[in-house]
């Protein structure tokens, strides 16, 4: 049991009640969430969240006959947090995740990205085909540049993360996991009463924020930016895959904007169901786990009617 | 910007060097990598000596500069608090100072960077030393 899980306060924990599992991914300890029987679903996280983001997804997909894995980052949630910025890469990242699968020799998966869940978690499916059914994207990208305007922008996100500044805002201050995240929901006044401290609690000290602030450092902006292969592969092989895949969207996302983002995955993915809106801004799971639970389980409900 | 500037290497006799802040990618942005080496003479100097800046406080702050192999030089930088060897850091006290060394930073930087949009950014996210103005 690591000790985050140890400490964390009673309060949290009665939302949390799922059994810690935990395996090596490329050196890494890697914790994730295993419960239920069926299909596997494999919920992905993005920066700063982990895991607690599906706290109200996992038992309604459980109830409709489907396993489901729960997987937190390295470097986020219950999973280790090397110290070292070197040691975390957009590849290795996506390894990671490839291990966990290949670990549990999880078949016909449906992955469910969020954020960074989305590169890293698309990127997994299109390396490993054989073993998906099917995609469900929320509030991510999965192209070059830019990846949403916001994002090009000094104030507030580039500034955020500069040299000295990140590691000074996001590390002493924690302010992604803290007002970042109080910031992207709609209900604030929910989010601060029941989630705020499960997300800061796993990120105590400085040293464990380490990628809430290099993270955004790998978001493609330019030409010279270390992500342009990967993103350039991904998008390619997207517009070829014919998986069956789910688009659902907050209607108030203002970073990943629907007009923008989730028209350009329908683009991407013209056979894709969706976009689906439900109130949300960025971290639309902490405003609408119900229905997007509803969402996912009546799509894989759909595709075993058809055989999928 | 607010009271920060280079000063010698200061004594260490019966002080010791805090780290406070750690920077692994100062190049990240090259521009802030080229104001570290324009101001510390890091071409020159390599990794000689780190630099010294005093900050409002009083305080002087060692930047410790890291190279890497295949990297320009700097690629990190280290923080550092030059104090009294047994005494604690006053944490409130080097918060308000690294706030203060990231406004002197931003404007050496210069634009499209700017001294405003970092303020707003620490109003955004509550930083105290953002509110007091520093």
């Amino acid at each position: 049991m690591s000790q985050e899980l140890l400490e964390l306060a009673r309060g949290i924990r009665g939302k949390w009640p799922f059994a810690a599992h935990y395996v090596r991914v490329n050196g890494w300890r890697m914790h994730y969430v295993d419960e239920g029987t069926g299909d596997p679903v494999l919920l992905l996280h993005g920066n700063p969240t982990w895991g607690f983001l599906y706290r109200e997804v996992i038992g309604p997909l459980v109830r409709s006959g489907r396993r489901v894995i729960v997987p937190d980052m390295v470097g986020f949630g219950l999973s280790e947090k090397p110290a070292r910025e070197h040691a975390h890469t957009l590849d290795g990242n996506i390894a990671n995740l490839v291990s966990l699968v290949r670990q549990l020799d999880l078949t016909r998966v449906t992955v469910v990205c969020h954020d960074w869940g989305g590169p890293i978690g698309l990127s997994c499916a299109m390396s490993n085909p054989t073993r998906v059914r099917a995609l469900v994207v929320m509030s991510t990208w999965a192209w070059l540049r830019p990846p949403a305007e916001f994002h090009t922008r000094l104030f507030p996100w580039r500034i955020m993360h500069a040299p000295l500044v990140g590691p000074y805002l996001l590390g002493r201050h924690n302010v992604l996991a803290r007002r970042g995240v109080y910031l992207s929901v709609v209900d604030r006044d929910k989010f601060r009463r029941e989630a705020l401290a499960a997300y800061d609690a796993v990120l105590p000290d400085t040293e464990t924020r380490l990628l809430t602030w290099v993270w955004p450092r790998w978001i493609p902006l330019d030409k010279d930016a270390r992500a342009l292969a990967r993103f350039t592969w991904l998008e390619t092989e997207l517009a070829k895959s014919q998986l069956p895949t789910l688009i659902i969207w907050g209607r108030e996302d203002e970073v990943f904007d629907a007009g923008t983002f989730a028209e350009r995955f329908k683009r991407l993915l013209p056979h894709a169901d969706g976009p689906h809106l439900v109130t949300g801004r960025h971290f639309l799971q902490e405003d609408s786990a119900p229905e997007i639970a509803a969402l996912i389980a009546s799509f894989l409900d759909r595709l075993d009617r058809q055989g999928g | 910007m607010a009271g920060v500037t280079v000063v010698p290497r200061p004594g260490t006799e019966g002080k010791r060097l805090a780290l406070v802040l750690t920077e692994d990618r100062v190049g990240h942005y090259p521009e802030f990598r080229d104001y570290f080496a324009r101001v510390f003479d890091l071409d020159r100097l390599g990794l000689a000596e780190p630099g010294f800046v005093q900050a409002p406080s009083g305080l002087t702050y060692a930047l410790v500069f890291i190279g890497r192999s295949g990297e320009p030089f700097p690629s990190g930088v280290e923080v550092y608090a030059v104090i009294d060897a047994l005494e604690p850091i006053d944490d409130a006290a080097v918060d308000s100072d690294l706030w203060a060394i990231l406004e002197w930073m931003i404007a050496g930087v210069g634009a499209p960077w700017s001294v405003g949009d970092l303020q707003e950014t620490g109003r955004l996210y509550r930083i105290p030393a953002a509110s007091t103005g520093s």
